[in-house]
């Protein structure tokens, strides 16, 4: 176990320290959140909204930590991986996890005829790695192998613990900005307006300013964060499964054949998580590196 | 303040000796672990064999050789002692099955046979996962071996008896296709 922990020391410890940091930022986001929603339609009940709302986005925060994988493979309606027709799936990843030295994940299903594959879970002792129905039929062993292994990279070096905890918290971020959102527009159509007549409209206005801005650039700094690194990613990702496969036909292989996928439907916030991106967004906006890049990358290997 | 400064000057020193000696201890234990690995997955194919043989049986009836030779290499490797020994043990007991599962291939009622399939499958499966222990043991013992060669592991190696070690080898015969006859 040492040996893989080893050669991924530098991936490790840049995930731990960007996984607190996501933490603390997400947790401060949302306390000042909960402060502006508490400040503009708090009123008397300021205080009660204030701590009701600590404690919520407190214990969000911890159950998404420990929950992370649960809530993942919950999102993409996955199945636990049981039964002969899984047997072959369930071999690769023992082998390849005595290739690298992590004790064997939790394996799922999910029941699409696309090819594609995701990892998820806090540490390699608590991850998941689900792979389509899809995948499981239309790749020879080979191909899954490399597929497989490019995940248990993803388990290996933490990136599961990062990407996990960035796309259920700032899933969640998007969601409460815009029951946010909502409810503030809703209470200066009805009820908003009586108390501008109590005084202090002006201070009202302001936090009115600030907690809108919040709302809107919360999810979409997190977003483009999240964005930058985790299309390098998918590179260290692609190179560690060649280390433990020892050649990158399988992989390319895969690759290629994902190359002609037509597009899935998953929730947006666990999009990032998969081995090639779901669907089709602009390339600025992508979490994964085209392809084809990713397939030039590997025949160079 | 001169005491101070040699103080922490000793206790860096003494710190670094006992990182370096847990490093050995921790690939030394990997490389262990990871010959547990392998003799668990030799230990299994041997486990397979009686089934595999069972299943065979009633459909191979005119080969009998075959049969014989899977019997004999499967002894071989429960009898065996060392890696070194096991893992030759159990390269011939593969070779072996792989003319089994060849000459399976004249027989379509074997072939139709859903525990024959199942067991051809595991016994391919733990194919691919004595190499993969095998590597990740290379592995470890690659670690090893730079730890004790560059300096100033080198230093400590000596000082604390870690010797270099050998790697897992294939022999050059084991390494060929084996041959069918039919």
């Amino acid at each position: 176990m040492e040996q893989a922990r080893l050669s991924f020391h530098e991936e490790i410890r840049k995930n731990k320290i960007n996984s607190f940091f996501l933490i603390g930022i997400v947790l401060v986001v949302l306390l000042a959140l909960v402060y502006s929603i508490g400040f503009i339609m708090g009123g008397d009940f300021f205080f009660i909204i204030l701590i009701v709302g600590t404690i919520i986005s407190i214990l969000y925060v911890v159950g998404g930590y420990y929950k992370s994988a649960d809530l993942a493979v919950a999102a993409s309606n996955a199945k636990k991986a049981n039964g002969p027709e899984y047997r072959q799936y369930h071999n690769i990843v023992e082998g390849l996890c005595l290739a690298s030295g992590l004790p064997k994940p939790k394996l799922y299903v999910m029941h699409n005829q696309q090819i594609n594959a995701f990892a998820s879970g806090r540490d390699p002792k608590h991850a998941v790695v689900c792979v389509t129905d899809g995948a499981i039929e239309k790749l020879t062993k080979q191909e899954l192998e490399g597929v497989l292994a490019h995940e248990l990279s993803h388990v290996a070096n933490y990136d599961i613990r990062f990407m996990t905890l960035t796309a259920v918290l700032v899933g969640m971020i998007a969601i409460i900005s815009q029951i946010f959102l909502r409810t503030l527009f809703w209470s200066s159509m009805t009820g908003g307006r009586r108390n501008n007549s109590s005084g202090d409209g002006k201070g009202q206005m302001i936090m009115m300013v600030i907690g809108i801005a919040l709302a809107i650039l919360a999810p979409i700094v997190v977003a483009l964060v999240q964005l930058a690194i985790s299309r390098k990613r998918e590179y260290v990702a692609d190179s560690s499964a060649v280390k433990f496969m020892r050649t990158p036909t399988g992989l390319i292989g895969a690759l290629t054949k994902i190359k002609d996928n037509t597009p899935m439907k998953v929730s947006g916030a666990v999009a990032p998580l998969f081995l090639a991106k779901p669907t089709r967004e602009k390339e600025w906006f992508q979490t994964h590196p085209p392809l084809s890049k990713r397939i030039a990358r590997l025949e160079r290997m | 303040m001169i005491t101070w400064i040699l103080i922490a000057v000793a206790v860096v020193i003494i710190f670094i000796f006992f990182m370096y000696y847990n490093r050995f201890v921790r690939l030394t234990h990997q490389i262990d672990n990871s010959l547990a690995q392998i003799n668990v997955q030799l230990k299994k194919r041997s486990d397979l064999i009686p089934n595999l043989l069972s299943a065979v049986k009633g459909y191979m009836k005119h080969e009998k050789g075959i049969i014989k030779e899977v019997t004999d290499a499967r002894k071989a490797l429960v009898g065996a002692e060392g890696v070194e020994a096991k893992m030759k043990a159990g390269n011939k007991l593969q070779s072996a099955l792989k003319s089994i599962f060849a000459i399976a291939e004249g027989y379509p009622d074997l072939k139709a046979n859903t525990n024959f399939l199942h067991l051809q499958q595991e016994l391919s499966a733990i194919e691919d996962k004595v190499a993969y222990a095998r590597q990740y043991y290379n592995d470890g013992i690659m670690s090893y071996n730079v730890m004790t060669t560059v300096v100033p592991g080198k230093w400590f190696a000596s000082m604390y008896g870690f010797n270099k070690r050998e790697y897992l080898k294939i022999a050059e015969a084991e390494k060929a296709v084996p041959k069918v006859e039919f």
